[in-house]
């Protein structure tokens, strides 16, 4: 007795700071986080500022004159009157280009023929360019950035959540403000994103994949009525099926063909019908046609990524303008070829970043505010081309000086561009939180300022009178690319700190992360040694079984992570790999012929917590994107029936009262003095309040005119402040009143942290939560109970024996965490008015309540249960203990690492943002408040 | 010293002689399986994918006959019971040990419903077929037999080997089996029983093979010993 209280002496010595080693860890895991983020989480800040006419004389530049109708003031002249744009979603490149542009013809190319009929036209005002989007090459996303002429993040600051409407500056929005009217049908998407800017949309659902027609034949019908209609100054008409068929059947399939044959045919209807009302005076004498994708996608039919084959797709513009459109001198930058018919084809190249600004100054209208594209020279000239001069009274050799003319107005048009991007520059790096790089914006304003030095001097010396002289265009061709190198700059910059991952971050951040696994192993490796009392060899077979069969369901969940069906289905997928070591353990448990019947009701929870999984993701699936839950799987239970709803109410009460006697009996069982005992009656008084709160609003029995008063904020404040006092008053006995809380045993300690705990988070995931945590008591009852099936007295001091069972433990967390979603209306009981602090600190608890909090709370009981007896010292416990805390970070740590592998590796994959990332953001919250809380709890109970 | 020799020696000549029945048992299982696919598709021109719970009935029908036939022979207690004994005790463990796989695949996520209840029905009859069946036919009701074969994992022999490897295969491919389920590839095969069925009777096969070269070898082994 004295040898061992002499070891607990030098033990106790050593390893007085050892609660601090959580700390490091958590500090470890945090900075590992922080750098990961700060690498992958690519943010941009939306300001909600806009563009307003009168803007454009505080700039440099010459204002255009006021119109004299409206008296409104034009950044650009109008050059079109009247837009249709038809946008074919994941049009490919090679859908439209000829197929002698390509090494081989194959059977997808050459089928929208009406458009290379158009370019190749002698004297049409219409080309084809090559258009390049920025990943990633999503349609919400794309549609984003040809409205906004920015490039939208995943996660642009100040995006409300769910209403993804546009907050940017927009040109639908400019087109709204300056009173143009305009037409939308097609995808409901742009419903979405503007929901009060159209003056007639005609929105078809996009959100049935294999539904590859509905809103291509909505479209077609409004179309063509609408296109002789006077009503609408744009008309959008978004398509929709080359996607849906892409995802469907890939692109090489006859749906495909069949697709762009349809196509061809409208757009063939489109171009007759405008042609047919073209002339002098009608209905389309100055309007432009634009046929455009918004991505490309790959073979099989995905986009989002950054490949050639999905970034690169086409616009197509058709102006049914009936004058020549002048001879640029630069034109040659597109690349001409023959087609299959001997035709000569050029095509352009065009950013879809400077698709906004293009348009605004095709239509006259101002530029966005967040726009940072260049207004591209050849699309503008092909409606500006004759925009203001009389061509048919000039003679050839004028024409040069036309040129030179429309040149200086569109050096106008840059100077204007570049003042509202710089403008645009400025006021996101004074107001967002992460701006650019001092370095680069120095760079990028210098250029502003040599090129505007360029502009006052060119200005004053050829600009000043309206005759042009022939010998200025030098001039003005170096001006435009003192400007083009200006704005080609800053899009540069933007690209990088917008769309580009920083990989070096990321790869330190995973760095950390595998060096904190390494701490883990030593850490609990050392604390083997210090406990070692020769039972390694012993049992050594046995052990090395259970603990390969942990690191195996450890590693099998993790790796399950790389695949985003598996990460769908996380719940099932730890259902599946607890029912298996669960049934491994059965089979030992028949071995040894004990705890068999533990084993069978472990075996039954798990159905039972299987099934309420199913259901929860049945009710998901109705909002989700990508779950997919195929009903006739479950059981056919009538959700909404009386019955039904009886029972659940019944049960969910009965769960609560048997949890209140569960703690009762477990309180009479420690003889523990004042302190626990008091927390643990306050629980109970708790558990009391929750059952009339709930019966308050019970839908079967009506007590409302007796519990009148009780309703609303006042019960769940109550549990709050309860949870409150008794976190105090543990408080209190672990660090004021010493003599108590040495004389208290580790059980008792966990049982009154638990019951701290147990009420809040009972109050606010509703009615359910009373089951859920009787699920979990009864989960970690037949865990200790199974768990010592394996130890046998002496090597009851082993730490192997720990590892499955808390992995078991932790599986058991997570599939307690799968039931729904994020709840936000837990955030709000007991609370009608929003405090952000207040609703964050209760969404979390509602969230990581089950899954992590209560389960890291309940660790010490299922030591404590195996290796804590009152002969033994207390330094063994607390050794154990530690262990115990150090695995379960340790497997917390393997997922958060999974998931950062995962995101690493799927960052360009289409469902990134929407499901890796949002595993990734909900698995580092849940390793660091895991930290944390270990952190607290070995406060709490080493002393 | 002589008579230990002599035992050696018996049960050596039996364990070639048994190599032999055993091969040519795990042929006629195959063949069972084999045959019960082939008259599923031919004879009734149902195909698995479309119609499982028709075709796994017909597999294994046909699997048990074979399987309840040929291991009945090899009885490990022959004068305690009769052949026809142990045809009536397998016959009896096989719907319970459909039970047991049937509670089994639920607790590990198998779909319930009206509508998947034929499948889980007949799937779990032929993996009892697979795994309880043979036992039974073998072992009877001997507790310590079932227990070193199927828990504690100490099969001495060739008949052990013979009934317990092919049953763990069965298992193991089963359980292997359901991981392309969740995968959103859709196909068709992906449905609930189509792939753990492919995985239980590649496991079984597997186990069968593993069976046979282990019995060969120890077989070797008798012989160097001798």
């Amino acid at each position: 007795m004295r040898l061992a209280g002499k070891w607990d002496l030098g033990r106790n010595v050593k390893w007085i700071g050892f609660k601090w080693v959580f700390l490091v860890v958590l500090l470890v895991h945090g900075f590992a986080v922080f750098f990961f983020t700060r690498g992958f989480l690519l943010t941009r800040s939306e300001l909600s500022l806009y563009s307003q006419c009168d803007d454009v004389y505080g700039s440099p530049c010459f204002s255009p004159p006021r119109d004299q109708n409206t008296s409104q003031v034009y950044w650009a002249k109008p050059g079109v009157d009247r837009l249709v744009i038809i946008v074919l979603d994941a049009l490919r490149f090679d859908f439209v280009a000829p197929s002698t542009f390509f090494a081989e013809k194959r059977q997808w190319m050459d089928k929208l023929e009406v458009l290379l009929d158009h370019a190749s036209r002698n004297g049409s005002a219409a080309k084809i360019f090559k258009a390049f989007s920025d990943p990633p090459t999503t349609s919400l996303q794309r549609l984003k950035g040809l409205t906004t002429g920015g490039l939208p993040t995943f996660i642009d600051v100040g995006n409300s959540f769910g209403a993804p409407e546009i907050v940017e500056d927009s040109w639908i929005q400019q087109l709204a403000q300056n009173g143009k009217r305009v037409v939308m049908m097609g995808d409901d998407t742009w419903v979405k994103l503007f929901p009060n800017h159209f003056i007639r949309s005609y929105p078809f659902p996009s959100f049935n994949v294999k539904d590859l027609h509905t809103v291509d034949d909505g479209c077609i019908q409004n179309l063509i009525p609408t296109l002789y209609k006077k009503d609408w100054d744009v008309l959008i008409a978004h398509f929709l099926g080359m996607d849906h068929v892409g995802h469907i059947f890939g692109v090489e399939s006859f749906p495909m063909i069949d697709k762009l044959e349809q196509y061809n045919e409208i757009i063939k209807k489109v171009v007759a019908v405008l042609e047919s009302q073209s002339g002098p005076g009608d209905l389309h004498e100055n309007t432009m046609l634009l046929v455009m994708g918004d991505h490309g996608q790959t073979l099989n039919g995905d986009h989002g990524g950054g490949t050639a084959e999905e970034v690169e797709t086409v616009l197509f513009a058709l102006s049914m303008k009936k004058r020549p459109i002048p001879q640029l001198p630069d034109a040659d930058s597109s690349d001409c070829q023959l087609d299959a018919k001997r035709r000569r084809i050029c095509i352009g190249s065009i950013q879809q970043l400077d698709f906004a600004a293009t348009v605004s100054a095709l239509v006259g209208i101002p530029f966005p505010f967040g726009s940072i594209g260049r207004v591209n020279l050849e699309l503008f000239s092909l409606a500006g081309g004759s925009w203001n001069y009389e061509m048919d009274n000039i003679g050839f050799d004028q024409s040069a000086s036309i040129v030179g003319k429309w040149l200086q107005d569109y050096a106008n048009v840059l100077c204007i561009n570049s003042w509202q991007v710089k403008r645009y520059i400025d006021a996101y790096s004074s107001m967002s939180l992460i701006g650019f790089s001092d370095k680069e914006l120095l760079y990028v304003s210098d250029l502003y300022s040599k090129a505007h030095e360029r502009w006052s001097t060119t200005k004053n010396f050829s600009f000043g009178m309206n005759q042009v002289s022939v010998d200025s265009s030098p001039s003005v061709q170096m001006l435009l690319d003192a400007f083009s190198l200006f704005l080609e700059s800053v899009a540069k910059l933007a690209r990088s700190s917008w769309t580009e991952f920083n990989l070096k971050l990321m790869g330190l951040g995973f760095c950390i992360m595998l060096v904190s696994f390494y701490m883990h192993l030593i850490l609990i490796k050392k604390l083997e040694m210090l406990c070692e009392h020769g039972s390694w060899l012993s049992n050594y077979r046995m052990n090395l079984l259970g603990v390969n069969l942990a690191s195996f369901m450890a590693i099998v969940r993790a790796c399950s992570f790389l695949s985003n069906s598996y990460i769908l289905k996380e719940g099932r997928v730890a259902i599946f790999l607890l029912a298996t070591t669960c049934i491994l353990q059965l089979r030992y448990a028949a071995m040894k012929k004990t705890r068999f019947l533990e084993g069978l009701l472990f075996c039954s929870l798990i159905i039972l917590l299987r099934f309420s999984i199913e259901l929860g993701q049945l009710k998901q699936a109705v909002n989700s994107l990508f779950l997919k839950v195929d009903p006739s799987q479950n059981p056919s239970i009538p959700l909404d029936s009386w019955l039904w709803m009886c029972i659940t109410e019944v049960t969910q009460m009965l769960s609560l009262m048997i949890l209140a006697y569960i703690l009762f009996r477990s309180m009479g069982s420690y003889s523990s003095l004042g302190i626990s005992k008091c927390i643990v009656v306050i629980t109970l008084f708790n558990f009391f309040l929750i059952l009339l709160f709930w019966a308050s609003d019970n839908l079967i029995i009506n007590l409302d005119p007796l519990l009148g008063s009780m309703k609303g904020n006042l019960i769940p404040r109550l549990t709050y402040s309860a949870g409150l006092l008794q976190v105090i008053l543990l408080a209190v006995s672990r660090w004021g009143v010493t003599n108590i809380s040495n004389s208290m045993e580790p059980a008792a300690k966990a049982l009154a942290l638990l019951s701290a705990g147990s009420s809040t988070i009972i109050i606010l995931s509703g009615k359910q939560g009373s089951m859920i945590l009787l699920a979990l008591a009864i989960g970690g009852w037949c865990i200790s109970r199974l768990s010592m099936v394996n130890s046998n007295k002496e090597s009851s001091q082993h730490l192997l024996f720990y590892v499955l069972p808390v992995t078991q433990w932790s599986f058991l967390g997570v599939c307690m965490c799968s039931f729904d979603g994020l709840r936000y209306a837990a955030a709000f009981v007991g609370f009608d008015e929003f405090h952000l602090i207040r609703q964050a600190i209760l969404l979390t608890i509602d969230t990581f309540g089950f899954s992590l909090i209560l389960p890291v709370f309940g660790l010490p009981l299922l030591v404590a249960s195996s290796c804590y007896s009152k002969e033994k010292n207390q330094c063994i416990f607390i050794i154990r203990l530690s262990q115990v805390y150090l695995i379960y970070g340790l497997i917390s740590a393997i997922t958060t690492t999974f998931s950062m592998l995962c995101v690493t590796l799927h960052r360009r994959h289409l469902m990134v943002w929407g499901l890796f990332a949002s595993k990734f953001v909900f698995d580092f919250v849940a390793l660091l408040l895991t930290d944390l809380i270990i952190l607290l709890c070995a406060f709490f109970y080493f002393e | 010293m002589h008579q230990q020799k002599l035992k050696v020696g018996m049960a050596c000549s039996r364990c070639t002689e048994d190599g032999a029945i055993l091969f040519s048992l795990l042929v006629q299982c195959m063949m069972g399986l084999a045959f019960g696919f082939w008259m599923a598709f031919n004879l009734f021109s149902i195909s698995f994918i479309q119609d499982p719970a028709q075709t796994l009935c017909l597999v294994w029908v046909v699997e048990f006959l074979i399987a309840i036939l040929v291991y009945s022979l090899f009885c490990k207690y022959p004068d305690q019971c009769s052949y026809l004994r142990a045809v009536a005790r397998g016959l009896l463990s096989l719907p319970a040990g459909a039970l047991v796989n049937a509670f089994g695949a639920i607790v590990l996520g198998a779909p319930v419903g009206l509508q998947q209840f034929p499948k889980t029905l007949h799937w779990s009859l032929l993996m009892s077929t697979f795994t309880f069946v043979p036992a039974a036919c073998v072992y009877g009701t001997s507790w310590s037999d079932w227990n070193r074969i199927y828990v504690r994992l100490k099969p001495t022999g060739v008949t052990d080997f013979m009934v317990s490897l092919p049953a763990h295969g069965a298992v193991i491919g089963a359980w292997f089996g359901t991981w392309p389920m969740p995968l959103d590839w859709e196909r068709p095969w992906q449905d609930w029983p189509i792939c753990v069925t492919y995985g239980s009777v590649a496991g079984y096969i597997i186990g069968m093979v593993v069976s046979i070269v282990l019995s060969v070898a120890g077989d070797r082994k008798g012989l160097k010993t001798e």
